[in-house]
């Protein structure tokens, strides 16, 4: 070897094979992943489609596939405002102790998700919590909000809560882009004449466009797969008005019914994968650009 | 570059105000629990609700470590985390380094087949998974809860261990291969040494994983001999009779000790976790 060699030799050198470096990981992930989507799948077909049937029939199926939309569209939009508006503010020259106040935002994330989950149960609690309490105080409310018990309320409350626990994340990845921002193009945007808002709108925004890319894909994913924190908070209720996907499927499983199972994992699967396909490519190019 | 330019997107007043709100918004529900945790349980239950306990008290403290299945369930979250943070340290620095160091022709596809492992929802792998575990009679034993949680650690720390490595000048490790030396003395003396912090933050983190993660640990348990602290949690919530006050303190034990790993990691963490965490 000297010293052309290039940075990643592309041929063996002696030692293991490559191939055998990954297998102990690559055999796991298909233990663990590959094996039971698998059976999934055979289940289904097995059972020629019956549990699909019967989960197509389920009374308020609707009402699932609703919720679940509703949970993840709520869940990420409001985690994309606030976690925006924390990395701008972290970026401001106007703060002072900066590195602290950005341990804490970080709390709600590294927290176990079952604790959040319970703290806001008795935060939300309609006549002991905390919330209610602080409401009818400052005359925002007149009674106190039932938020986890009235049907109308209560996905909105939990989704507050995935928001609580997932706007760090986007605080953390927001800020690593924007101080990835060049200062050539913020003069070039002030000497254009343009103002804070314009800036933002036309630098920033586009800027970070990647990053906004990688952290919708990320926040979405983690909502439909969430389980923690709606069956800590309500069960999926009241009344089936906060199930969504994995609750079903939790439920199904509780019950013993293992068509249903496999039927609503099949959907999970179907539509993570659409999902997967974007993280794949986006992981893809990440690949590439590092290598 | 010494002042961000996004720094004059705020300015004075307007940055005070934004920090009051997000700070109350991300750290009332903390206080809550932490001064809930210290509230007599006629001070909890009291109407109209108040945020400080009128005497402080650590009765439910108390509770949580002498008449609880609490301790226990510590033990076992210790022991699988343990044994998690281990494995998936052993898995993730082969194949990480296999991903970071060399070109081969299925090194994509593998690759690309760990990272996947991400995005497969935990529930859609709930039913079969606990067959498996059911079948390796690993029931109701931290083992099978070990076993599922490297579901979860391993597609991360793989990422996180490539790019540790990847970041080690490959030089370095010619150099010993130019002394005679052969790879595996070039990983061992240099790359594993090199990037031994990093290895330390990847297996607190997969540790942490395993310490907050509670769908898997809530089925594949029984009994309290191998429920984790997680479950344990939930089962104070259940009952008919809710203890808010002990419910809190334990919130409490179970947060302490993450909160204290994650100031003394962050840096590695933030790092880490930016690069690649997706996982619900």
């Amino acid at each position: 070897m000297t010293a052309l060699t290039p940075a990643v030799p592309r041929r063996r050198t002696g030692g293991p094979h490559p191939v055998a470096l990954m297998l102990p990981a690559a055999l796991l992930t298909a233990v663990l992943m590959v094996i039971p989507i698998g059976s999934t799948l055979v289940r289904v077909v097995a059972d020629r489609g019956e549990g699909l049937a019967r989960m197509l029939d389920i009374p308020n199926f609707g009402t699932v596939m609703l919720n679940t939309l509703v949970w993840t569209l709520a869940s990420v939009v409001g985690a994309l405002l606030i976690g925006y508006a924390g990395a701008v503010l972290f970026q401001s020259k106007s703060l002072r102790l900066t590195g602290m106040w950005r341990s804490l935002v970080m709390v709600p994330w590294i927290i176990p998700g079952v604790v959040g989950a319970t703290v806001w149960r008795w935060t939300l609690s309609t006549d002991y919590g905390v919330l209610n309490q602080a409401l009818l105080d400052l005359g925002v409310i007149a009674e106190p909000v039932r938020w986890l018990s009235d049907p109308d309320v209560v996905l909105i409350a939990v989704a507050l809560v995935q928001v609580w626990v997932t706007a760090p994340f986007v605080v953390l990845m927001v800020s690593a882009a924007l101080a990835g921002i060049p200062e050539e193009r913020y003069e070039a945007a002030r000497l254009d004449g343009a103002g804070s808002w314009q800036v933002f709108w036309y630098v920033v925004l586009p800027a970070i466009r990647t990053t906004t890319g990688i952290v919708v894909l990320t926040l979405a994913i983690w909502a439909l797969n969430s389980f923690t924190i709606i069956w800590v908070m309500t069960s999926g209720g009241p009344a089936g008005s906060s199930t969504i996907l994995p609750i079903l499927l939790y439920q199904a499983f509780q019950n013993g019914d293992q068509s249903l199972v496999a039927a609503v994992a099949l959907l999970q699967v179907a539509i993570g994968g659409v999902f997967a396909f974007f993280f794949a490519r986006t992981m893809r190019t990440d690949l590439e650009d590092q290598s | 570059m010494s002042a961000r330019p996004t720094r004059r997107l705020l300015t004075g007043t307007g940055t005070w105000v934004l920090l009051a709100v997000l700070m109350t918004w991300t750290l009332a529900p903390i206080a809550v629990m932490v001064f809930t945790s210290f509230k007599a349980r006629e001070d909890v239950f009291q109407v109209p609700a108040r945020l400080l306990p009128s005497t402080w008290t650590l009765e439910n403290y108390a509770t949580v470590f002498t008449a609880s299945t609490m301790p226990q369930a510590l033990l076992n979250s210790v022991v699988v985390g343990v044994l998690v943070a281990l494995a998936t340290l052993v898995f993730c620095f082969s194949a990480g380094y296999a991903m970071a160091r060399f070109r081969f022709r299925s090194a994509r596809p593998l690759a690309l087949f760990i990272l996947l492992g991400q995005v497969v929802p935990l529930t859609v792998i709930l039913l079969p998974l606990y067959q498996m575990v059911t079948a390796a009679n690993l029931l109701d034993s931290t083992t099978g809860v070990a076993f599922a949680h490297l579901a979860i650690t391993v597609p991360l720390v793989t990422w996180m261990v490539r790019n540790q490595v990847a970041a080690i000048p490959i030089e370095l490790e010619e150099a010993v291969r130019i002394d005679g030396g052969s790879r595996f003395d070039a990983v061992s003396y240099v790359t594993l040494p090199v990037c031994a912090p990093g290895l330390v933050a990847a297996g607190m983190f997969a540790f942490l994983q395993s310490w907050h993660e509670f769908l898997f640990a809530s089925v594949l348990t029984t009994s309290s001999d191998a429920r984790t602290a997680p479950v344990t949690l939930t089962e104070f919530a259940t009952e008919f009779d809710v203890d808010w006050g002990a419910t809190m303190a334990a919130s409490v034990v179970l947060t302490v000790p993450i909160v204290i790993a994650f100031v003394a990691l962050q840096r590695y963490f933030v790092g880490g976790l930016t690069g690649g965490a997706v996982k619900g």
